[in-house]
């Protein structure tokens, strides 16, 4: 683990949209051991958007591409107009994403510990 | 304009004259013609000259499509030189005679204006030949007559090569494989255009048109333009895999992918005449190549995600586990039930399991007289397959160390079935004559993994019960999350 991050994450609030229960499972606890609370998780698109439409409150958001055959791009569009910052977890990385989405951070899965605190603390930086 | 009686003049010429029809039966023949062919009119009229002069030969061969030619073409057709043995009437001894002729074939039309007859003005050079072949001299000795018969015939023997070759040379770009046309002048008319390419537009007649007429959907695609500048400046254009949308036969715009060469077509001055246009379809292989680039974006997202299930199921077990022992046998049973529902999805090319496949694959390996198993055929999705076998498995493993088949006496009774007015598939895991119960004090990772699955993944609902005669769970999973959706390539 690395602590210095986990200091910085602590009590950062993350969305998290992913369809496998098992790599939201680990995510989950990833994020709980970095001090980070869970919004989510969504595990489906239309299930996103209803937590969106619903003033969702979040400091990051950590999104899966493919979300149960769909794709995840309508609800980042709506996270960046909230100016929420966006991570893609993805099994494509960079390749597997729009041109418009290639300034963001990627968590290439599988992502380690180390993985998802070094993106949350670029993502948050950046914003 | 004076009388004249043609019938006379055909009569009286010197020179042999002969008249065929389209089946090449003799209408009419002069007098000279009888005398160098042997025959007289009454054994030839009506009858076809091969018939009475047959010759399966080159020379019959020569002088038939000689004939053709005519009647296709509606053109004046010359033999200068061809070798034509005629059989000697009986009365002068019979056998063949060796003889050598010119020939000039003239078409006569009839009323319509359509070619019906043939005439021909044929000269017996044989007497010519036979003293050249006489002669042992060299050649600047041979009498004017026999140097005209040798350069007649070398121009006849050459002109028929060229024939035969230009025929082969269009018989070849008329089957070759690639696409290939020929267009002609500042407008880009199509003087040829091979199988090949006018499969390419769909069957359409291109040839006398120009490009912009002939194919209107090409404009504005660029590739007039590339042919404006191979006209003007000589220069090689083309492109690999270009994107063209071509009309069909339907008249439908289609997508096509194209390997081509524009090249100037020069004449003997080295001005430039033409375009020629070559090239393949590839459609096929680049259609093939993007489904290939597909199935592996596929593939890799399927890897990588299972990937994430294992890393995340090693994660979940090291957490859980008492001890080491303990996690890896634990982590191991897991993985197994992963890999066999993978098993059973690549039985069906990745499209579904059903229930009782999945059912027997996870409790196969218990007592078989304390379990009992019951339910209609359901058919499951993948996603579905993957998520009730890792369930199957969480349950089966908890009921076989703590449950109802840790001890000697309990059973188990797994019955599922579809509701009838949503469509809902029902589990009901019921187990019975087990040691006493209670809820666990923490939520371990199977019942974390169950409620994240159930609920999340698959939008159902987990209801698990400690009573007294022992553990027991249902659950519901909608119809939308375990059907099979059809999937549109």
């Amino acid at each position: 683990m690395s602590t210095d991050a986990a200091g910085e994450l602590e009590g950062l609030s993350v969305f998290v949209v992913e369809d496998e229960a098992l790599v939201a499972l680990n995510l989950e606890d990833m994020l709980l051991d970095l001090g980070c609370t869970i919004v989510g998780p969504a595990m489906r698109v239309a299930k996103a958007q209803e937590m969106l439409a619903q003033a969702l409150q979040a400091d990051v958001a950590i999104l899966d591409v493919n979300v149960a055959g769909e794709l995840v791009f309508p609800v980042a569009e709506e996270l960046a107009t909230k100016g929420i910052p966006i991570i893609f977890a993805t099994g494509y990385g960079q390749a597997g994403l729009p041109e418009a989405w290639h300034g963001n951070t990627i968590l290439q899965k599988p992502y380690t510990m180390d993985d998802v605190s070094g993106s949350l603390s670029k993502a948050v930086r950046r914003s | 304009m004076p009388n004249i009686d043609f019938k006379q003049l055909f009569h009286r010429l010197t020179s042999p004259y002969m008249i065929i029809d389209r089946q090449y039966r003799y209408v009419a023949v002069n007098p000279a013609y009888e005398k160098a062919v042997m025959r007289m009119l009454p054994e030839l009229e009506g009858r076809s000259l091969f018939e009475v002069f047959p010759n399966d030969g080159e020379s019959g061969k020569a002088l038939r499509d000689s004939f053709e030619r005519v009647f296709a073409t509606g053109e004046t057709d010359t033999i200068a030189y061809i070798p034509y043995d005629i059989p000697r009437p009986a009365a002068q001894g019979g056998g063949m005679e060796k003889r050598y002729w010119t020939a000039v074939h003239v078409p006569l039309t009839d009323d319509e204006g359509s070619v019906a007859f043939l005439l021909q003005n044929t000269v017996d050079v044989t007497d010519v030949v036979r003293l050249r072949e006489a002669a042992s001299l060299p050649y600047r000795s041979y009498s004017p007559e026999t140097q005209l018969v040798e350069r007649a015939r070398e121009a006849e023997s050459a002109h028929r090569s060229l024939l035969a070759e230009s025929a082969e040379f269009r018989r070849m770009f008329e089957q070759a494989p690639g696409f290939i046309a020929v267009l002609t002048g500042e407008e880009h008319v199509f003087t040829f255009a091979n199988e090949a390419y006018t499969r390419l537009i769909g069957g359409r007649q291109v040839i006398g048109k120009p490009v912009s007429d002939a194919l209107p959907e090409v404009t504005g695609q660029g590739f007039i333009e590339m042919l404006d500048h191979v006209y003007t400046t000589g220069e090689t254009r083309g492109g690999e895999g270009t994107r063209v949308m071509l009309q069909t036969a339907s008249g439908d715009l289609q997508e096509r992918y194209l390997d081509f060469s524009y090249d100037a077509v020069r004449n003997l001055e080295g001005e430039i005449t033409g375009v020629f246009v070559q090239g393949m379809d590839r459609t096929e292989a680049v259609k093939t190549l993007k489904h290939q680039r597909l199935l592996l974006d596929e593939l890799n997202h399927r890897v990588k995600n299972t990937l994430a299930t294992v890393q995340s199921i090693a994660a979940q077990t090291l957490r859980a586990a008492p001890d080491l022992v303990t996690a890896r046998k634990d982590f191991e049973g897991r993985l197994v039930a992963l890999s066999k529902a993978h098993n059973l999805l690549s039985q069906t090319a990745w499209d579904s399991t059903t229930m009782r496949s999945l059912v027997g694959h996870e409790l196969g390996h218990y007592d078989g007289s304390r379990i009992s198993t019951s339910g209609p055929e359901v058919v499951l999705n993948p996603k579905a397959s993957i998520a009730v076998a890792m369930v199957l498995h969480e349950l089966s493993t908890n009921a076989a160390k703590y449950g109802a088949l840790s001890g000697e006496a309990g059973r188990l009774d797994l019955a599922w079935r579809v509701d009838e007015a949503n469509g809902d598939l029902r589990i009901d895991w019921r187990e019975t004559g087990g040691p006493p119960v209670s809820a666990p004090s923490r939520t371990g990772f199977g019942s974390r993994m169950m409620n994240l699955v159930m609920r999340g993944e698959l939008n159902g609902a987990v209801d698990a019960r400690y009573e007294p005669q022992g553990f027991a769970c249902a659950l519901t999973i909608p119809y939308s999350s375990y059907g099979r959706i059809k999937h549109v390539d």
